[in-house]
């Protein structure tokens, strides 16, 4: 077996140009399959930690009836208890804190205009512990301790439409708890920019105080976890289930998986587009490759007659080939993985920016990220493509009628 | 001595655009275990097909040939392929050196494929090399070997699994004179030594005078059938059609 592959790697290097030239084919489809999923795992990374960090957290908690059935009233399948429950959360391992939230929404109004908007209230401590920040892109973040007039950030573009800047008043009003219209009198502190157009259009952001005395409701609708690190989701998702099956209203816990929407359909998009370009390089492998090895075993035709003639399993001549086609694939992707690997730290030094994604403002930073399963993936790819690659010549090789193999010129 | 080969009524045709055309036409011939045979003739008389037939790298399109009394026409191609590996030697015009194995490593191919031993392949290779005079030169690549170094490996390649015939096609074709009667020398010393048989085509007047009994070939046709060693030297002409067979058996007697 040794001698066997130790001929297979010989003849791998027969023909030293045209194995650099077959080398440098499957080493460019892995190194850019390094690239392009590296840069996506890169982009992949970047949206799952802005999401978490632009207030999803990493769990959060919501009672059962939630998403049993629709609310009759705002806030009534919110959470009542909802300090102890943030307190028996806050002392599990790996959290940073627990941040209250109120969804609601209803009409703001500057005199003149009114539109409608999507409104959270939050409590800033809280958001800041965590490091949820709110983007905010002119004037400054909501401040608990301030006194006065009540707080509140507004998307660019509700600032746009209602023609307001920060320190500019708005009415906002929204339906209480029992049904009833209430309305209160914010001033804007900032405006937010999200980076996504239809929720710059109607954000609204208000303290978690002010958003309880507009309900008029003690409740919240969810409590958002921040960890320290969000490979300890499922970790702590895991161990929180069962200290929440012992408080009186029955709650449920979530991850930010379940959660971001968004984040899974990109990664699902862009997860197609690569499986696409996997199949491409595949395929690009395995038919130039062919045509490779088809000329090699035509050049080897009157040798391979010889070692038929002496004796040489049939089953032998076809190993042969395939374990010389994996050869080149094993030093192929070897070689695009450290071309890959080298083009990326480069790549990741060069600042190039990108324009900004379709639905987003902000232009992205090229960055590639180093992924060892991508690595063992496309290297797999590529020596299976090879390996297939070699069926033809192989069964070729090994059918060569030997009389006439001996005598081919 | 007992017969190792019996070439038996064996036609040869190649399909040529819509004809058939034949190589060899009904040739039998009938080789005793440890003889030095040489099949002479000019191009295209039939001397690489008989060849390859005695090889078992070709079937006869009609008649047998019998190897050491087995009808290879009954055998499987597995069984033929294990014939080829146990039972006979190669050794080609172009030497057919694996060129990326050392003159050791090509030397060991055959034992490698019969699955012999590591240590059984080292001593049989280092006594196959010294027995050709190559010692020396064992780990040296083809092409660092000169064509009669060469042909001298291939030659300790296709004795060196001790197989029971080998078979030579124009072996020393390509070599020059010196070379060439090296060669001779060699493949006669192993021959008488070890009791080899060795059947080898050639045109090449310089090995036909080292040969013990030559078979001429003419048209696909056995000519003639001559014993040509020093204690005898008598010729017998095939070319009556009636006289095959009849005068064949009586040069065997006389060579027995």
């Amino acid at each position: 077996m040794g001698k066997f592959l130790l001929l297979a790697f010989r003849n791998v290097f027969r023909n030293r140009r045209r194995t650099i030239m077959t080398l440098m084919m499957v080493g460019g489809g892995v190194a850019g399959l390094l690239l392009v999923g590296g840069f996506f795992a890169r982009m992949f990374w970047g949206l799952r930690e802005s999401t978490i960090n632009d207030g999803l957290g990493h769990l959060q908690i919501f009672t059962a009836e939630h998403f049993n059935r629709e609310e009759k009233h705002v806030l009534d399948t919110g959470i009542e208890n909802w300090r102890q429950v943030a307190a028996t959360i806050s002392t599990g391992g790996h959290v940073r804190g627990v941040a209250p939230r109120i969804e609601f929404n209803g009409m703001l109004s500057n005199g003149v205009k009114s539109g409608v908007f999507m409104g959270s209230a939050v409590d800033p401590v809280a958001e800041q512990t965590l490091g949820f920040t709110a983007r905010v892109a002119t004037g400054r973040d909501l401040d608990s301790k301030a006194g006065g007039e009540i707080e509140a950030l507004i998307g660019a573009g509700v600032a746009r439409s209602m023609n307001v800047k920060p320190g500019d008043g708005l009415t906002i009003l929204a339906v209480t708890s029992d049904g009833a219209l209430n309305g209160i009198d914010v001033q804007v502190v900032g405006v937010v920019n999200t980076g996504f157009k239809e929720m710059d259009d109607r954000y609204l952001r208000i303290t978690l105080p002010s958003a309880q005395r507009l309900l008029q409701s003690d409740r919240v609708t969810n409590l958002v976890v921040g960890l320290d690190n969000t490979d300890n989701t499922d970790l702590v998702a895991a161990q929180l289930a069962p200290r929440l099956e012992g408080l009186p209203q029955q709650l449920v816990l979530k991850k930010w998986s379940d959660l971001a929407a968004y984040y899974k359909q990109v990664r699902s998009l862009f997860s197609t587009i690569f499986v696409f370009l996997g199949v491409i390089v595949f395929f690009m492998v395995l038919m130039s490759s062919v045509n490779t090895l088809l000329m090699a075993m035509f050049e080897r035709t009157r040798e391979i007659g010889t070692m038929l003639a002496m004796g040489t399993p049939r089953s032998w001549i076809m190993a042969l080939f395939v374990l010389e086609a994996t050869l080149l694939g094993i030093l192929g992707a070897a070689a695009g993985v450290i071309g890959g690997n080298l083009l990326g730290v480069i790549l990741n030094h060069s600042g190039i920016h990108l324009p900004p994604p379709p639905g987003t403002t902000v232009p992205m930073t090229f960055r590639v990220m180093h992924v060892p399963s991508l690595m063992v993936g496309s290297s797999i790819l590529v020596i299976v493509s090879l390996a297939l690659a070699s069926i033809l010549p192989a069964i070729r090789a090994s059918r060569l009628q030997i009389a006439e193999a001996l005598a081919h010129v | 001595m007992p017969e190792l080969v019996s070439v038996e009524a064996v036609t040869r045709s190649f399909p040529l655009d819509h004809n058939f055309v034949s190589a060899l036409d009904h040739v039998s011939l009938h080789v005793a275990s440890g003889e030095f045979l040489a099949i002479a003739g000019p191009s295209g008389s039939g001397k690489s097909t008989l060849l390859n037939l005695i090889g078992c790298i070709d079937k006869p399109t009609t008649g047998r040939i019998l190897i050491d009394g087995v009808d290879t026409s009954k055998l499987k191609s597995s069984q033929l392929t294990k014939l080829r590996r146990e039972k006979i030697g190669f050794v080609f015009q172009t030497f057919n050196l694996i060129p990326v194995f050392t003159a050791a490593e090509n030397v060991e191919f055959p034992l490698l494929v019969q699955g012999i031993a590591a240590q059984e392949r080292r001593l049989r290779v280092g006594a196959a090399l010294e027995g050709v005079g190559l010692s020396a030169r064992a780990n040296h690549r083809p092409d660092l070997l000169s064509g009669g170094e060469r042909q001298r490996v291939a030659v300790a390649r296709a004795i060196v699994h001790r197989p029971a015939l080998v078979l030579a096609d124009e072996p020393t074709a390509n070599l020059d004179t010196r070379n060439a009667t090296q060669l001779i020398d060699l493949m006669h010393d192993l021959n008488r030594r070890l009791g080899l048989t060795f059947i080898f085509s050639t045109h090449d007047q310089r090995l036909l005078e080292h040969t013990d009994r030559i078979v001429r070939l003419t048209d696909g046709q056995v000519v003639s059938d001559t014993l040509t060693s020093e204690s005898l030297t008598t010729e017998v002409s095939l070319t009556q059609p009636a006289m095959q067979g009849v005068s064949r058996g009586q040069v065997s007697a006389l060579s027995l």
